[in-house]
């Protein structure tokens, strides 16, 4: 196999000392992109998301697997699905998450007693939902944890947790329906996938 | 145009449009059933001009009668009645002669207008009598008659001696409202926001969308087009800073500058050919409106008609870079002042260039009058067509005047921010909107110099309204089309842009109605005066306007030049080139006025009369 060596002349050509054939094509550039974006549906080549204009809802752009704040599933009764296995705690890297157990009652499993979330900790790793055996704890809320005004504000506790989860789908052992089928909505006004 | 295209077109009309348009089609149809036929006319006699006004210093003034008609025709039977049919009279008169179309026959008609001079005139309060002083003129009326076959054409001759206020002021007010309060500072002001969204629009982002009004539930957002407002506010309310050691009397006056000059230079653009103000509904001649542009019963649609207009021009120009030199160095920055000798520099090498590029127009057309220089384009061909070299040199270097990119080093944002650095609030403001200004001047100036002003293309719009029926059909048909696709197209876009994408698409439907009104009776080469005049503004507006969008597509397009580059490309490319291009206009001019081809520059009649007189002396 040879190398080819393609030669560059350096010298400037009759059309490039007098400029316009090249300016005349960096303008039809820019003109095609602006009659594109301004005439053709949902603005052509703009990919921007219009995070925060009021008609927007900015979670319909967020990808099925955006990690949010974390939040604790329901049983059918309404209590805590978590047995307090502790493998989220265990796997969590940055050690923000701490579960104090206690006894359910009747033959069933532990359940936490306190569990408790430091989120200015939290890495957003994802891990704790991955370790979960029996889908107690997901981050699929779409939401960003908001500023808080003390560190403890930041700290979110069982109660807490439970208020932004509903009742879990999926049968305790991990059979039943996947809890993702239902995809986000994207955005009708644009064709293209908006990530 | 796929499939689609026609879908949205289909559901436009029948969401947006649908009342409106199923209301067109019965109105057209009423109009075309009820236009009787156009009859072949075989003979169509006209005098152009179709009225003749006199001033007391009025030279005679020509009049053509001419026959639109298909068979020649004698005309006789001249004379002139009615009240002051003896301070009248007709200079080489043409009574018995044939008309034959395509020939007019002309001839003067003469005042004496002593006879108008002083007398008693019925005063406004009834029975009272006024006596006229020495040098008032009294005001008169007769009428010029004369016979074609068996039908009898009347001309209305006027004498009148208008005052200052009248003749100049009223009209010139008129002129300023209209021009710069109804145009300029609204396209300015609009290019303020166009400068921000077409960037974005040019470079895949959404830009400025976010200021809105809300009425009672009801949210206007326009795209952001009220961030307009919402500029002007801020910097009305921002902090008026004064360095301290700045000179006052000329920082403040700085901003002035830059922005008089900018306004002022308008004075000299045509934006229309002439408007009479009492035939407004009538079918006029090229020769009615020239008589118009001449004064005499209406006005130029210019504000300023100076004979050496683009003197004016470079004489005002050039008194914009004082804001920027005189803003830099009353700054009291080094940066500033960097700036300001920037801009004199700058403004130095490339008023040059531009002067002498339209040296080569001058040449073609051999006038300095914009009014004069547009209708001589209209007589000959476009400037851009005779000229593009100078077109392309005069665009350019008008552009390094504006002081923006790729020329903007005065500015240079990225290393010396510029000669405005100290400037904030209101007076950045000024900065700010003269240099927007100064585009659209550069556009009127271009669209003056090598677009034909205010004239659509192909001689297909005259005086009188379109060449022909079938070039009205044409056009309309081609405009509502073009305006009615983009519409759609609009509609598609945007759920915001709904409204706007329906109403162009009605306005784009209303032209293709305009059109088959004409297929079916014949109309488009009869238009009123007031029409006309619309549409030559109209037309001058969306030139002016295009040139503006292509000078923003300029300035996100191009990178900015080094210092050095700037001043090689004016002295070294744009000089050279344009004094080529003067040379070679010249030799071309002088080789076809020799071979005949054209006519030699006009002469004007003393100038005649010595070249007659050389010629005999030998």
């Amino acid at each position: 196999m040879t190398i080819t060596v393609k030669k560059v002349s350096l010298k400037r050509t009759a059309s490039d000392q007098i400029y316009l054939p090249a300016i005349l094509k960096g303008l039809v550039t820019t003109a095609r992109h602006f009659f594109k974006n301004t005439l053709t549906k949902g603005m052509g080549d703009v990919d921007t998301i219009r995070y925060g204009e009021p008609d927007v809802n900015v979670e319909d752009y967020y990808p099925q697997r955006f990690r949010g704040v974390h939040r604790l599933m329901h049983r059918d009764d309404g209590s805590v699905r978590c047995v307090a296995c502790m493998c989220c705690s265990t796997v969590c890297p940055a050690r923000c998450i701490y579960i104090e157990a206690e006894d359910r009652g009747g033959d069933e499993e532990k359940a936490p007693k306190s569990f408790v979330i430091d989120e200015l900790k939290c890495v957003v790793c994802g891990f704790c939902v991955e370790a979960c055996p029996c889908d107690a704890i997901r981050m699929d809320t779409k939401a960003h944890m908001h500023p808080t005004e003390t560190r403890a504000d930041a700290v979110l506790g069982k109660l807490d947790l439970m208020k932004r989860g509903t009742q879990s789908v999926a049968h305790q052992g991990g059979v039943g329906a996947d809890f993702r089928t239902a995809a986000p909505k994207a955005d009708p006004r644009f064709e293209h996938d908006p990530r | 145009m796929h499939a689609s295209f026609f879908a949205t077109l289909l559901s436009v009309l029948r969401r947006g449009m649908g009342p409106w348009s199923a209301l067109l089609l019965p109105w057209v149809l009423t109009l075309g059933a009820c236009a009787k036929d156009p009859a072949p006319e075989q003979v169509s006699v006209r005098a152009e001009p179709g009225s003749l006004i006199f001033h007391p210093d009025t030279e005679p003034l020509p009049i053509e009668v001419v026959n639109h008609g298909k068979r020649p025709v004698p005309v006789q039977g001249f004379q002139i009645t009615g009240n002051d049919w003896s301070s009248f009279s007709i200079v080489e008169p043409i009574n018995g002669q044939m008309l034959v179309p395509g020939r007019p026959l002309r001839f003067s008609v003469r005042v004496d207008a002593e006879t108008f001079r002083g007398g008693t005139l019925p005063s406004a309060v009834q029975g009272e009598t006024r006596e006229l002083g020495p040098d008032e003129f009294r005001e008169g009326e007769a009428v010029l008659a004369f016979r074609v076959g068996e039908e009898t054409h009347e001309v209305p001759l006027t004498f009148e001696d208008p005052s200052w206020v009248t003749a100049t002021l009223l009209p010139g007010l008129l002129k300023v409202v209209l021009l710069v309060l109804g145009f300029i500072m609204p396209l300015a002001s609009l290019l303020l926001w166009q400068e921000r969204k077409q960037s974005a629009m040019m470079q895949d982002r959404v830009g400025p969308n976010m200021a809105r009004i809300s009425l009672g539930g009801l949210t206007i957002r326009l795209w952001g087009l009220l961030h307009i407002a919402t500029d002007g506010l801020k910097m009305f309310f921002k902090e008026d800073f004064i360095p301290r050691r700045a000179h006052r009397a000329m920082y403040t006056l700085a901003p002035i500058m830059a922005l008089v000059p900018a306004l002022v230079v308008f004075a000299i653009v045509p934006f229309g050919d002439a408007l009479c103000y009492e035939r407004l509904l009538d079918v006029l001649a090229q020769a009615d409106v020239d008589q118009c542009a001449a004064g005499r019963g209406g006005t130029p649609l210019q504000i300023a008609h100076i004979d050496v207009g683009l003197l004016f021009y470079f004489a005002i120009a050039s008194l914009a870079t004082w804001g920027a030199t005189l803003a830099g160095w009353a700054s009291y920055n080094k940066w500033a002042i960097l700036g300001a000798l920037r801009a004199s520099a700058q403004m130095i090498s490339y008023e040059v260039a531009i002067g002498l590029t339209i040296v080569g127009a001058l040449l073609v057309y051999g006038t300095l009058e914009p009014h004069a220089l547009v209708h001589a384009q209209l007589d000959s061909a476009w400037g851009i067509l005779l000229q593009p070299v100078a077109f392309v040199l005069f665009f350019t270097a008008a552009i390094a005047e504006t002081k923006r990119a790729p020329f903007d080093l005065p500015e240079g944002e990225s290393e010396i921010v510029g000669y405005f650095i100290e400037y904030s609030g209101m007076r950045f403001g000024l900065f700010f909107l003269s240099e927007f200004i100064e585009i659209v001047f550069v556009s009127a100036l271009v669209t003056t110099l090598f677009l034909g002003g205010w004239a659509l293309p192909f001689e297909m719009f005259g005086a009188s309204g379109f060449a022909a029926p079938w070039v009205a059909q044409l056009f309309f048909t081609l405009v509502g089309l073009i305006i009615g696709a983009t519409g759609v197209a609009v509609w598609r876009a945007s759920k915001h842009a709904r409204f706007v994408g329906a109403t162009m698409l009605g306005v784009g439907v209303l032209h293709v109605c305009v059109a088959l009104f004409s297929l079916m009776t014949g109309w488009g080469s009869e238009v009123p005066h007031v029409v006309v005049v619309l549409v030559g503004m109209l037309t001058w507006g969306v030139k002016v306007f295009v040139l503006c969008w292509l000078q923003l597509l300029i300035r996100w397009t191009l990178p900015r030049f080094r210092y050095d580059q700037l001043m090689s490309l004016g002295w070294k490319g744009l000089l050279p080139l344009s004094l080529a291009n003067i040379a070679l206009t010249a030799i071309v001019i002088y080789a076809l006025s020799a071979a005949g081809t054209i006519d030699p520059e006009p002469t004007d009649a003393e100038g005649e009369a010595a070249a007659a007189q050389l010629g005999a002396t030998p």
